[in-house]
């Protein structure tokens, strides 16, 4: 066993309706904060609803009416933060609400911020402000104009949009292949009334996991379960799990050009290996040593060795069973890169594993799961992960399947990995410019 | 050995320092429970310092832009090999970053702290530069300056400053450009190196589960005692108050215009305490006006002018200030117009009190919450440091600052002529 080191285990203090409450106790941090998750399948149906709900709630509650009067609020309250937002995780679409604030021992004047901070969040999720028994027009239309805005500037960002539209690529007509915000299409005729009744849907039925991090008193924890008893529950929906196999495929090319200088080049694979199983940990401990960090065969090869890219990483999407590799290259250098990468995977399969790949990948992984008790947000989503994946591990019992990973398990979670996509952002101009 | 412990109650945090013969100084700043042990090793020299006199010569050099990034990738080559790969057999996980005006090279581990921080101490002394591997890097950081390339946030960000400035090197991407990189040979690296590593330009701060006594220990053997070297003289061109175009666009694969405006600030003090204050001030008008709690950003977002990308930001140096407000609109100019009829509504009618005491309230708790990671504490105490103060300053200027200051600040920043802007346009 770890000695000096907190398995950061959440507490599950009450569980009713679909609702299971965790309290992580700790006094290490200056903030404490609190987490509502409500989780729904992800479904073409209800994907862009589920992202335009919580833009809507933000704008304004029964007691804070205003996007301002939310923005005062959290000011007097010493700095506290709130947001809202969407992710998927696997085929879950999880949309999530949080507050985090200075613990009260450190606020100079004794003002009740777990109180204060628990009023407001609470009062955005069961009292949205409606008109008519519906959200205002004038705000759905807005958050429809800014959700178009954000689905469209998915583009932005090539790195992370590259490697998005590569795991779509792969997944087409899978659930798995809906974007986190949705469709334009599906945005343009929501109706105050659709959206509305959406609200209830997840106030109703959604699965809902609640965590309380920080310096939380039982009191505290009782309060919350209080309110959230309250909320009109009913038929709670059931969750599907999100991962699939595919042991064969040929490989696709996808080809996308816009008007970029440095070409994105992704290769997506499936892993075939289920985050539940007992292989997964090997699965880790492969990805580390393929393209997890500056030790990693991509890093050293593609970088270091043929000085093609500033970056160059393999990915896991545990939930879904994917990988992609991801690297930002000169255009006219596709070829030449991918041959190098399929290489590196090559060298996986066969099992060419130096000692030094091993340890130095177990290491950093050790060191990465310990560096996330440090921080709220990641203790959270470690345990959600938990949750999603139908796993139980802590901190401390991850590090130690990882640490029995043997060179031979690394290689059985090679053989498995089956290429399926490359995808590539190039300019319209294929010969590429400086 | 001699070092000191200063207590800052009100935010419940304990400084310990010590101050090495050659006139280096370290730090530690206690994390009791965290897992994550930090250190970083900086240097007072970052992409602007492009002119300076090496002490104990009287001409002045200019080396290529880029170089002090250029040099911050090349430091981690080591006679026997590449010292990432030693601190990876530590289960660390080491890097670096160059930015304006520091090169900061640091680690965050779990365990083993002493070692990875010995490894630190010897890599960042120590170079080992061939002109092969110099080439070789060129690749690299090659592409790093094309990803640049195609960020449109970092692109409306450096067009602004490119308006904003007409000679100071601020203007200048940290990493260089293609062309610069390409004069950067092995000579010039080291000869950077040689002025701006010496201990009395660097600093040393370790954050974690750490004991001080030990780390200022290691810090004692590691470094060489010699004598303090006279400071650097650093050239930087005479720049007017004045902006140097008040508009710059450009067009990218963006799907919506991007923008940034800001003011070039002027004269502010010269004293470390003034220059948080006077970015204190500059902030609280920005967020007084334009702020998620103003009337100006109510009015903007609800007639979708503006979304939740919209924010404001404030960098205040001894060599230079500037304040922005940016983020995507389908209409900058208006945003800009809009915000333009606020200021002068702001100057007639002076700021609303209240609300820059509920302000103030504000920044003592964000202030405090940066406490809650090791690499904020990190980044923030270097930044601060080197303006010559200390991040637990700010404190002083949250007790301090006045609504008279703020109102006078908003005269003396927000000025007509020290106003651009900056817009990325769909293609």
């Amino acid at each position: 066993m770890e000695t000096g080191f907190d398995a950061g285990r959440p507490v599950r203090v009450s569980s009713f309706n679909g609702i299971d409450i965790f309290v992580v106790n700790t006094d290490k941090f200056k903030t404490s904060s609190i987490h509502f998750f409500f989780q729904d399948n992800l479904t073409k149906e209800n994907a862009t609803k589920n992202a335009l709900l919580p833009a809507v709630m933000r704008r304004g509650s029964r007691a804070y009416p205003t996007l301002r009067d939310i923005s005062m609020e959290l000011e007097s309250l010493y700095g506290a933060s709130f947001d809202c937002g969407v992710t998927k995780k696997g085929e879950r679409h999880v949309i999530h609400f949080y507050t985090e604030f200075l613990s009260k021992q450190y606020v100079p004047d004794g003002t009740d911020t777990f109180a204060e901070a628990l009023a407001l969040l609470f009062d955005i999720i069961a009292r949205p402000a409606l008109a008519d028994g519906r959200f205002s027009g004038e705000y759905l239309a807005q958050e429809k104009e800014n959700l178009k805005i954000r689905i469209e500037g998915r583009v932005n960002d090539k790195m992370s949009y590259s490697v998005d539209r590569c795991m779509e690529e792969m997944c087409r007509n899978e659930p798995f292949e809906i974007y986190d915000y949705g469709s334009v299409e599906d945005l343009a005729g929501i109706t105050a009334d659709e959206l509305t009744a959406h609200y209830r849907t997840m106030i109703e039925t959604f699965p809902m996991q609640v965590y309380l991090v920080g310096s939380i008193t039982d009191k505290e924890a009782e309060e919350v379960s209080g309110l959230l008893s309250g909320l009109p529950r009913r038929n709670t929906i059931t969750l599907r799990d999100s991962f699939s196999r595919k042991e064969k495929a040929e490989v696709r090319h996808v080809t996308e050009t816009m008007n970029v200088t440095q070409g994105k080049l992704c290769l997506g694979c499936r892993t075939n290996t289920a985050p539940g199983s007992d292989e997964y940990p090997a699965l880790m401990v492969y990805n580390g040593i393929l393209g997890g960090g500056i030790h990693s065969k991509l890093f050293r090869n593609v970088r270091e060795k043929a000085s093609l890219a500033y970056y160059c990483y393999s990915m896991l999407e545990k939930f879904k069973g994917l990988m992609v590799i991801s690297s930002g290259i000169d255009i006219g250098n596709r070829q030449r890169a991918l041959d190098i990468i399929n290489e590196q995977l090559d060298d996986m399969a066969k099992g060419n594993i130096s000692d030094y790949e091993m340890e130095a990948t177990v290491k950093n992984m050790e060191t990465g799961i310990k560096s996330l008790t440090d921080s709220q947000i990641n203790i959270v989503d470690f345990y959600l992960s938990q949750t999603i994946s139908g796993t139980d591990d802590d901190f401390v019992t991850i590090m130690e399947k990882i640490r029995k990973v043997t060179k031979d398990d690394v290689k059985a979670a090679a053989q498995r990995i089956v290429p399926d996509t490359v995808y590539f952002l190039t300019a319209a101009d294929s010969t590429g410019k400086q | 050995m001699d070092f000191r412990k200063i207590e800052y109650e009100k935010a419940g945090e304990v400084l310990y320092s010590y101050d090495h013969p050659s006139g280096l100084k370290a730090f530690v700043i206690p994390r009791r429970g965290y897992s994550k042990k930090y250190a970083a090793f900086a240097t007072n020299y970052g992409s602007i310092d492009n002119e300076f006199i090496i002490p104990g010569e009287t001409n002045a050099t200019r080396v290529p832009d880029g170089i002090a990034h250029f040099l911050e990738h090349k430091l981690f080559e080591q006679k026997d090999g590449n010292v990432m790969e030693k601190f990876s057999m530590l289960g660390s996980n080491p890097n670096a970053y160059t930015s304006f005006n520091k090169t900061v090279y640091l680690f965050s581990c779990t365990d083993r702290f002493d070692e990875n921080f010995r490894l630190l101490l010897d890599y960042v002394q120590n170079p080992y530069i061939t002109q092969e591997s110099v080439e070789n890097e060129k690749g690299i950081i090659g592409q790093e300056i094309l990803m640049y390339q195609d960020n449109p946030d970092w692109k409306v960000h450096f067009n602004l400053l490119k308006a904003l400035y007409e000679k100071h090197p601020v203007r200048i991407d940290i990493a260089g450009t293609i062309d610069s990189i390409s004069m950067i040979n092995r000579e010039t690296l080291y000869m950077c190196y040689n002025t701006f590593y010496h201990p009395s330009n660097m600093i040393i701060l370790a954050v974690g589960d750490v004991d001080p006594e030990s780390v200022f220990g290691m810090v004692e053997c590691a470094i060489p005692h010699s004598k303090p070297q006279p400071p650097v003289k650093r050239l930087y061109p005479e720049e007017s108050a004045a902006v140097h175009r008040d508009y710059i666009e450009e067009r990218l694969a963006v799907s919506i215009p991007m923008f940034q405006m800001g003011y070039k600030g002027s004269f502010y003090g010269e004293k470390g305490i003034e220059l948080l204050m006077y970015e204190t001030a500059v902030k609280l008008v920005l967020e007084l006006l334009a702020g998620r709690s103003s009337q100006l950003y109510e009015q903007l977002y609800g007639e979708g002018l503006i979304n939740s990308s919209f924010g404001t930001d404030v960098s205040v140096e001894k060599q230079y200030a500037f304040s922005i407000l940016g983020g995507e609109s389908p209409d900058p100019l208006k945003v800009k117009e809009r915000f333009l009829s606020a200021l002068e509504d702001a100057k007639k009618d002076g700021l609303d009190r209240p609300a820059c005491e509920r302000l103030i309230r504000a920044y003592r708790g964000r202030f405090m919450r940066q406490f809650n990671s090791v690499e904020r504490i990190s980044h923030s105490f270097i930044t601060v440091y080197f303006k010559g103060v200390s991040m637990f300053d700010y404190l002083d200027v949250y007790d301090k600052i006045t609504f008279e200051y703020v109102n006078e600040v908003l005269h003396d920043h927000f000025r007509p002529e020290s106003l651009a802007m900056s817009v990325i346009r769909p293609v």
